[in-house]
């Protein structure tokens, strides 16, 4: 039976219906038409569907939206202000770390919860922080690449 | 992938999971962190009637009692308990053994009761049946197994990462349940048969872990063996904990657990008389890891055979044991 939850999303406050099998993956693509946030496997190995749930990086194929009643999630689309984009976002670009850019959303989010925590990480700490999210393209070196000159911006800051 | 659909209730209070629990027995389950249970519903290997929600119990913060004992809730995340500077400080090899679980995303959600009562796992059983091995093994309530054709029974192995950390740490654990908490040790929680691998009834559940006070001389080190390093279940894991006389290079006591090659966690006990009142030395590490690995008979998984197992066994035991000499000596 469905029931009524409220989500904020990306800072916007939203009132959904939702069933109790349906997932935040679920919810986020089909309801709230936020297809930035993708689904690989389904079943928490490979770090596609990667959000931000009150800041910490959480798996939302493996999330019910039920239990993110009153939560705060934020996506990919949710990371840009007026089109500028982060430095994480910025470093992927810059970096060319995007290859078919179906793992991108989710490696971001990662970077970007593993830099909020660790802002100078070594390039261990970057492989470990980004050890669930995999890229089928194997680009993982542009990736980490990235991930370090993300971090350069954000100490300058 | 999509889950199955179920009844949510989001639990409150211990009281009321008893009460949930008690109605709706076997037909309900409890989920903490999600982690484990819900790939297993995605692949249509469970389908309860109703989901009893834990992440409305509150956490506890871990706590050092009166008498130096280290008590953590149940439902404390790994990823908080890998971050939480008491339980770096008490029990070092719980902290570095929850780093281990599954990735960044799935220790931020994951919790220490749920690792704790993990289902044993197998290559057969943890995938889709939709198309492939109608036939349900022993593991789904038939009577043939996939790994070991003509196999008399359920093979499938316990692979918690922090488990083997708090058997060798002594942990004990609290279970709620109608008749109030009991608390029983950790080690005596699993039962070694694949298929019901834990000590717990359906109406109850584990509400929290308690570790006793580090010895004053000791230390202790983790060791996990996987293919790929990151987001797998482990092939072995060994915790080693050693105590040492006051001269600090004599052991007194050793505890070492090795997981993930049986239905239950395994103290490898002769390799630890074999440690008890020796010098520490890198000769004494090889011959207990020898001890060890002749001890322990590894079921084959994975596509790990039992001979490569017992290999891997007495090298993550030995590298163990030289990383705790390492930090007793410093």
């Amino acid at each position: 039976m469905k029931r009524l939850i409220e989500l904020t999303v990306n800072g916007e406050l939203h009132e959904l219906a939702v069933e109790p099998q349906a997932t935040l993956l679920d919810v986020l693509r089909e309801q709230l038409g936020l297809t930035g946030t993708k689904e690989g496997c389904g079943t928490g190995e490979c770090g596609s569907c990667t959000v931000l749930l009150a800041g910490r990086p959480v798996l939302s194929c493996l999330v019910l939206a039920m239990e993110c009643q009153g939560q705060e999630v934020t996506t990919i689309e949710g990371l840009s202000v007026d089109g500028r984009l982060t430095p994480v976002q910025q470093a992927f670009q810059d970096r060319g770390a995007v290859q078919c850019g179906f793992c991108t959303p989710g490696m971001v989010l990662a970077a970007t919860a593993l830099l909020t925590e660790n802002p100078r990480p070594s390039e261990a700490e970057i492989k470990k922080g980004l050890e669930g999210n995999l890229c089928r393209c194997t680009g993982y070196n542009k990736i980490i690449e990235a991930v370090k000159l993300a971090a350069e911006s954000f100490n300058q800051k | 992938m999509h889950l199955p659909k179920f009844d949510y209730e989001r639990l409150t209070s211990a009281e009321e999971a008893g009460r949930l629990l008690g109605r709706y027995g076997g037909d309900a389950r409890l989920v903490a962190g999600g982690t484990d249970l819900f790939p297993r519903m995605k692949y249509g290997l469970l389908r309860p009637r109703v989901i009893l929600d834990m992440k409305g119990l509150s956490v506890k913060s871990p706590e050092v009692n009166g008498d130096g004992n280290l008590r953590l809730g149940a439902m404390t995340s790994l990823a908080g308990l890998a971050r939480d500077p008491l339980v770096r400080e008490k029990a070092p090899l719980l902290a570095e053994a929850a780093l281990g679980v599954g990735s960044v995303q799935v220790r931020e959600r994951a919790t220490l009761g749920g690792n704790i009562c993990l289902e044993t796992r197998c290559l057969y059983y943890n995938q889709s049946h939709t198309f492939q091995f109608t036939q349900a093994c022993f593991k789904r309530g038939g009577d043939l197994c996939y790994l070991v054709p003509g196999g008399k029974k359920c093979l499938a192995v316990f692979c918690a990462d922090t488990v083997p950390a708090l058997i060798s740490l002594g942990a004990s654990i609290g279970i709620g349940g109608p008749g109030g908490v009991r608390r029983i040790l950790l080690e005596k929680f699993y039962t070694g048969d694949a298929v019901q691998p834990l000590a717990i009834s359906p109406t109850e559940l584990v509400t929290e872990v308690i570790i006793p006070a580090r010895p004053r001389i000791g230390g202790e080190a983790f060791a996990k063996f996987s293919v790929r390093g990151g987001v797998e279940f482990a092939a072995v894991t060994a915790a080693v904990a050693l105590r040492m006389e006051s001269d600090g290079a004599t052991c007194s006591a050793a505890v070492i657990t090795v997981g993930a090659v049986s239905p239950a966690p395994r103290r490898a006990r002769k390799a630890e008389e074999a440690l008890q009142g020796k010098r520490l030395s890198p000769e004494l590490f090889g011959e207990s890891a020898r001890i060890a690995a002749g001890e322990i008979s590894p079921l084959p998984h994975h596509g790990f055979s039992a001979p490569y197992l017992r290999e891997c066994l007495e090298v993550q035991i030995r590298r163990a044991l030289e990383a705790v000499a390492k930090r007793v000596r410093s």
